[in-house]
């Protein structure tokens, strides 16, 4: 069984490494998306502004009532047809261009992690202690300042164990760019099943990778946890 | 009392929240040297004016001068609000609540306003922070997060924050409130030092023992008015209203 998963042109093991190298990158791109949109989210429904306010949380409210699929779908073909037109206007001679399956993944899960990131974060900047806030005021910082110094390190200890729930689900969630035909360790593990006839071995290694992902993530976010609470007393 | 002797002089201070109104025009004068208590019973308003001289709570009206720089506000709003980050850079304040930066270490707290909001080096930073915990009698805890440290002591970090920005005048909100009652003195000791160097503070408390012996004024608010305001020795003596003969009799 195992020649299987050989590599080279006998086996699927490069093509499942390709597959997760895909899925690994796809995730780490989103993440950076996913946390600015997230901050903006936060930023907008925090704000003493009412307009503002309303496009935060209609973001947020939209994102988070659509099914992930959808999204992708929406992003992906709205977003493609949106580029062609207006390559077109632009340029009446050029022709179509393909809109990458990539960016469609990575525009479509950033959003949804940054629609789900921003409530996280709201929570957790309203979870800072207000006097703290108040100390650096008095001291004369402004606000980048205090947004900078005090609220922004603080932050992280309120928000990272929701984040971290966010990006465990986002591993997951790049399985769905397998349905715009973009070759993740999703899709690579359906080609390697349509070809060998053999689901359990192929889909349990799929698993296997998923699983394995998301422990070495709990591991790094524990430790990250551990620093952002530093200095902070546990409750006995 | 010469004109320049003023440091700090706060004309007229109102302030209302909603429909009532919390302070109904309190002016009050601080020369070089003073320490001027600030007493009244729980709802007088008495720390809501103390927020308001640094602008943490803004004034519906009124005018905050220090050194000579007006802050005039008017319906709610400063006439130039980029004034207040430059007073609030010369104003200490001491929280009832401590208000460390708990991400930071004691010395990191003391050494953040000059070095973010100063601009100075953090050599120089850390030599004056390093010498202000000697003073407040923590250098050993220099290190500890502010978890680690009991309320008296990390009051003693806050008055060496506060102390580390060199400031005209030091302003302390019921700093010790807060405190189990072991922990008190300690904190006052400090305080009373303080005074003792000449340093310009205001206060509002409910230590009378501290406002008696240690201020050069005191000033009784009620009701959003100030009712009685003189040297403490002569106020406590000779009460001249009734409220702060009720007021004194109580704390007693």
């Amino acid at each position: 069984m195992l020649e299987l998963f050989a590599l080279g042109d006998t086996g699927w093991g490069d093509e499942i490494l390709r597959g997760l190298l895909v899925t690994a990158e796809l995730a780490v791109a989103t993440l950076p998306v996913g946390i600015l949109l997230g901050f903006l989210a936060a930023y907008f429904s925090l704000s003493r502004v009412a307009p503002l306010r309303a496009l935060g949380f209609g973001y947020t409210t939209i994102m988070r009532g659509m099914p992930e699929i959808l999204t992708l779908f929406v992003v992906y073909n709205g977003v493609g047809m949106l580029l062609n037109a207006l390559i077109q206007w632009w340029n009446p001679e050029a022709g179509a261009v393909d809109f990458s399956p990539f960016a469609a993944g990575v525009i479509a899960l950033g959003m949804v992690f940054g629609a789900f990131a921003g409530e996280v974060l709201r929570g957790a900047f309203n979870a800072i202690d207000p006097g703290q806030i108040e100390a650096g005021r008095a001291i004369g910082m402004s606000n980048s300042q205090v947004f900078w110094r005090i609220s922004l390190p603080q932050v992280w200890r309120f928000a990272l164990p929701g984040l971290g729930n966010l990006w465990i689900n986002l591993l997951k969630d790049t399985a769905l760019v397998s349905v715009i035909a973009l070759d993740d360790l999703m899709r690579m593990t359906k080609v390697a099943v349509g070809v060998t006839k053999q689901p359990f071995t192929f889909y349990l290694l799929a698993c296997l990778i998923y699983w394995a992902l998301s422990v070495l993530s709990e591991l790094v976010l524990a430790a990250m946890e551990r620093r952002a609470n530093r200095g902070v007393r546990r409750a006995a | 009392m010469t004109q320049s002797d003023i440091v700090l002089k706060a004309d007229k201070i109102h302030k209302t929240f909603g429909q009532v109104e919390v302070l109904k025009g309190i002016s009050l004068q601080a020369r070089n040297h003073d320490v001027i208590s600030i007493l009244g019973s729980s709802g007088s308003g008495k720390s809501t004016f103390l927020r308001c001289l640094n602008f943490l709570e803004t004034p519906t009206s009124g005018t905050v001068t220090l050194h000579g720089e007006e802050v005039v506000v008017r319906n709610g709003k400063p006439a130039n609000p980029r004034q207040i980050e430059q007073l609030r850079k010369r104003l200490g304040m001491v929280f009832q609540q401590f208000n460390l930066w708990s991400h930071r270490t004691v010395i990191e707290n003391v050494m953040e306003g000059p070095v973010i909001v100063k601009r100075e080096t953090k050599a120089d930073a850390r030599d004056k922070a390093e010498a202000l915990l000697q003073r407040v009698g923590l250098t050993e805890r220099m290190n500890a997060y502010p978890s680690q440290l009991s309320g008296g002591q990390q009051q003693r970090v806050a008055i060496a924050r506060a102390l580390a920005m060199e400031p005209d005048v030091i302003l302390f909100d019921e700093p010790t409130s807060a405190l189990d009652p072991e922990l008190v003195d300690e904190v006052l000791k400090v305080m009373q030092s303080l005074a003792g160097e000449g340093r310009t503070m205001i206060l509002v408390t409910h230590e009378m023992g501290f406002a008696r012996e240690v201020s050069s004024e005191v000033v009784f608010l009620h009701e959003g008015r100030v009712a009685e305001q003189g040297p403490p020795q002569e106020m406590f003596a000779h009460p001249k209203t009734e409220v702060f003969e009720r007021f004194i009799a109580k704390v007693k």
